[in-house]
């Protein structure tokens, strides 16, 4: 159970660092979905925080705007959001991909992709999204009078499972990255059921032709839920870029990807549905650039 | 003083809370901590929505705040603070029952009813989202809704009628009862559904009552352990405890059971299971029982203990209870015929070896109870009991009283499948009742539910069958142990069971089994869906199409020769009159399009089979990429 003797609803950014400071050990929530199942028998147990700051109000944290190609997505933005806000379905479509996968459609109206990333999940399904999307976080802290701002990239922030460089200070308050109108968009993922279900794989894959539409302008693939932190597959982005897109490069690039695999458990299981996974989302986002590949068929060998 | 993990439970801080729920101005000060499912439930009695899980797994919670639908055991009563919420209690704004929960009614969809608040509130949020919503769009908006017994099917018919109706396509008159002659494929009225899509029904965990007393129980971290030492000092000095229990109240005889008489209602010097009850604590606030369960010191004497049943019944094995050599719980023999002769003639013989898993019950309603006096001193229990009259003879035992002054109200069983048969918790709650004079309710955690409850029988099944070349069945010998836990609850009555059907509906001259519950320091085997025949069956039937295939034959002919006809007699010297075994597998193949052949033959690179898929079948899930598509790639 968790209990905590204040809850402070912040409705600015500043209420919220005056809370962070008079109540050392403060912890911040906006959706709360992963709070309240963490403070329970079998994961943190019984929890007693001095103090709740819920940040999820804020609208600086909830604004999403754009320009010079750069999206500004607010750190409380909810995941539910992604599947209808205007310009995040026209610039970041393979955001609403990843959110129709994300828990269900109840959570997704709470949870925030703010507190996604803070909860530096190796599973956290919009981790390759962001990541294909080079998001860069921007982390907010208070400097005397005013509020100094810092920003890295994503890959940077997430330093293991559950670990991020968020300071004790500190308030995740924006995702910057680049806005993707004309990128094809796949985002693939497999558990045990179809909603509510923590990945076993997660793929995010972003494609864009030449206008020519012969060769790849840009290519991007992040994996998830495979190894302790999410990444980018730079080998197979490499060995695509600049290539025709045929059967035989989208095969080759995809089994590059077997040997990221570096969970602690279904090793085995993880690199076949992981190379199947890059091959297939491939395929997918090249057909949104009206690109149509066929897979090569597969040997079908029975046990 | 405050505890020192900075919770003082007595007293809470509290917070205030204004809303607007169910279009009535509420204000409220609740103990800060309280989720939105804590405001509703406890604090406003609104109790149509139910908590399942307590961590957003199964949308037994759902309300609408502001419109939205959220799960509310993950919101922070804070949430809702200057906000409207709307649960299941008042959908119909006092009109009876909307248009959903009708076509819920009316599709039978709803067994236990636990789950149906919950679907009945996720189907609204979809149709009032989408009007028109396809079936993966019902399907996507009821992702986050568990239903554990009614199957998804007569949801999903009911909301999509809903939809039809809602949207004029089909009359409201197809809401209506349809007047038959006959009840055999007809849809018919349950009597207690309208109160299930409702959420009028109570479960134990609605109950309240004035005065009431809530229990929290400590339990044992250790597999197998002696209790040294037992100190409750500190939590029954705690304000707001009323009384900690322990097997030393137990007026009367501390030892039950459905089979063998095994079992205390706490820990009585040694704890043989992880999870096993210790003492009980019973408060002003579950809160505070909580907090006291904290303050109750065990020293533990940890013993060895034993895990798997195999090593349980060697020599020099932890030996759980004294009445019970070599840990056997339960040993059921069927013989019939002479097996060696049997398998000595047969032309062909199959040995295999299957092993079945623990399985969870997993019912959306966690164990929960109300206990209390009548003003003649009858002690009452309220709890969802699969076994109501046994429990009651065992309760009058442990208690010391006649039975005409122990009572057992069913109370409405939110899915049970076996779980809810072997006595848990009434015993706690009773003695609690009659110690504090005043109602006590006991309600559990779903990883208390979990932690505690009994489980499927994990099987070893080691089999051997003979067949003649023709595929008649001339001798089988299966050799079943399995895993009866801590405390032999159901496990003698599993074994009968396995042993008697085990065999399957197939006449075989020559029969041998033996079913061997064994006692191990693992959570306590109890009844579940099929009671041990499940697990025998699916050896029986899993070694059939086994050897179909070494017979080169097809598994659905191998079964038509060797099943039971009319006047055959069972493995255990059952006449049977009539046997429609024959007809009914007839009938199922026929159903299924089944096109006869050796299993597996795409593997001997024969053809494919082809009454996969088809017409009638239901097809793939096309989720997410089928949602995407309709309306939000558009946009």
């Amino acid at each position: 159970m968790l209990t905590f003797d204040r809850y402070v609803t912040a409705t600015t950014l500043d209420e919220a660092f005056d809370a962070l400071q008079a109540t050392p050990g403060a912890r911040l929530v906006a959706g709360a979905t992963d709070l309240l199942p963490w403070a329970r028998e079998g994961r943190a147990g019984d929890v007693h925080l001095p103090a709740l700051v819920d940040v999820g109000a804020i609208p600086a944290l909830t604004a999403v705007t754009g320009e010079d190609g750069v999206l500004r997505i607010g750190a409380a933005t909810s995941i539910a959001a992604c599947e209808r806000h205007p310009l995040l379905l026209r610039d970041a479509g393979l955001l609403a991909r990843c959110a129709v996968w994300f828990a269900d459609d109840q959570i997704r109206e709470q949870a925030t992709l703010g507190g996604n990333l803070v909860n530096a999940s190796p599973a956290g399904d919009t981790l390759p999204a962001l990541l294909a999307m080079n998001a860069r976080v921007v982390l907010a802290a208070r400097d005397g009078a005013g509020i100094r701002e810092r920003a890295m990239p994503l890959a940077d922030f997430i330093t293991g499972p559950g670990r991020t460089r968020l300071g004790n200070n500190e308030i995740l308050v924006r995702i910057d990255c680049d806005a993707v109108p004309g990128h094809g968009g796949a985002f693939e993922k497999v558990g045990h059921r179809r909603s509510l279900v923590i990945s076993t794989v997660c793929l995010a894959v972003l494609a864009r032709l030449e206008p020519a539409r012969r060769t790849l302008a840009d290519v991007r693939i992040a994996i998830g839920a495979v190894g302790p932190v999410p990444e980018r597959l730079g080998d197979a982005e490499t060995a695509l870029r600049g290539q025709r897109p045929t059967p035989a490069a989208i095969r080759e690039a995809a089994v590059l990807a077997a040997d990221r695999v570096r969970s602690r458990s279904r090793q085995e299981y993880r690199r076949e549905v992981l190379v199947n996974f890059v091959e297939r989302g491939l395929v997918a986002a090249l057909e949104q650039c009206g690109l149509a590949v066929q897979r090569l068929p597969q040997e079908i060998v029975h046990a | 003083m405050p505890d020192p993990s900075g919770f003082d439970a007595a007293h809470p801080p509290t917070t205030h809370i204004v809303a607007t729920v169910n279009g009535r101005k509420v204000a409220r000060t609740v103990p800060i901590h309280y989720r939105v499912i804590d405001f509703v439930r406890e604090e406003l009695k609104l109790t149509g929505n139910k908590e399942g899980c307590g961590a957003g797994e199964c949308g037994t919670c759902s309300m609408f705040v502001d419109g939205t639908l959220i799960k509310s055991c993950l919101a922070p009563v804070q949430k809702i603070h200057g906000r409207t919420v709307e649960t299941v209690d008042d959908l119909d704004a006092d009109q009876g029952m909307t248009v959903i929960q009708r076509a819920f009614h009316k599709c039978g969809a709803s067994q236990c009813g636990y789950c149906i608040p919950g679907m009945v509130m996720a189907a609204t949020s979809t149709l009032r989202k989408r009007p028109r919503a396809s079936l993966d769009e019902i399907k996507e908006g009821l992702g986050g809704n568990i239903c554990r017994c009614t199957g998804y099917q007569k949801i999903l018919d009911a909301v999509a009628m809903a939809r039809d109706v809602l949207n004029g396509t089909r009359p409201e008159t197809d809401l209506e009862e349809a007047a038959t002659d006959s009840f055999i494929g007809s849809r018919t009225r349950r009597l207690d559904a309208p109160a299930k899509v409702t959420g009028a029904i109570k479960y134990a965990a609605d109950l309240w009552m004035p005065n009431m007393l809530h229990m929290q129980v400590l339990r044992s971290p250790h597999p197998h352990a002696r209790i040294q030492r037992l100190d409750v000092g500190e939590a029954r000095a705690m304000p707001g405890v009323e009384c900690v229990l322990t097997c030393d109240d137990v007026p009367g005889v501390d030892n039950f059971g459905v089979f063998i008489e095994d079992q205390p209602i706490m820990a009585r010097g040694m704890v043989r299971y992880v999870g096993e009850g210790i003492a009980a604590v019973v408060a002003e606030t579950a809160d505070i029982a909580r907090e006291a369960v904290k303050r109750i010191r065990v020293t533990y004497d940890l013993l060895p203990g034993v895990f798997d049943p195999f090593e349980a019944m060697k020599e020099g094995a932890p030996q759980l209870h004294g009445f019970a050599p070599g840990n056997i719980c339960k040993h059921t023999r069927i013989r019939k015929g002479d097996v060696e002769a049997g398998l000595g003639e047969a032309d062909l013989v199959v040995q295999e070896t299957y092993r079945t898993s623990a399985l969870e019950h997993a019912y959306l309603e966690p164990e929960a109870g109300l206990a209390y006096l009548e003003p003649d001193g009858c002690v009452t229990v309220m709890s969802p009991s699969q076994n109501i009259t046994h429990h009651r003879h065992m309760l009058a035992r442990i208690l010391g009283r006649p039975i005409n002054k122990v009572r057992m109200i069913m109370s409405t069983v939110g899915g049970g499948f076996g779980g809810k048969e072997d006595m848990l918790y009434q015993g706690m709650l009773a003695l609690a009742a009659i110690r504090t004079r005043r109602p006590v309710r006991y309600v559990f955690t779903r990883e208390e539910s979990i932690a505690a409850s009994a489980k499927r029988h994990p099987f070893s099944i080691d089999y051997t069958m003979g067949l003649r070349r023709g595929g008649l069945i001339v001798a089988t010998r299966m050799i079943m142990v399995s895993d009866g836990g801590a405390y032999a609850m159901s496990t003698p009555g599993v074994m009968n069971k396995s042993a008697i059907l085990g065999p399957g509906p197939y006449t075989i001259p020559n029969v041998w089994v033996d079913a061997i519950g064994v006692y191990t320091n693992n959570t306590p085997s109890g009844a579940f869906r099929a009671f041990g025949a499940f697990q025998s069956e699916f050896a029986t039937e899993s070694h059939l199409d086994l050897c179909a295939e070494r017979l080169g034959m097809d598994p659905a002919q191998l079964r038509r020769l060797n099943l039971m006809q009319d006047g055959a007699t069972t493995h255990t010297r059952q006449p049977l009159d009539r046997v429609a075994a024959t007809a009914c597998l007839d009938a199922a193949l026929a159903a299924a399009r089944w096109d006869p052949g050796v299993p597996h033959r795409e593997a001997r690179g024969e053809p494919a089979r082809i009454d996969l898929g088809g017409p009638g079948t239901r097809a793939p899930c096309t989720l997410g990429l089928g949602t995407m598509a309709t309306d939000k790639e558009t946009t």
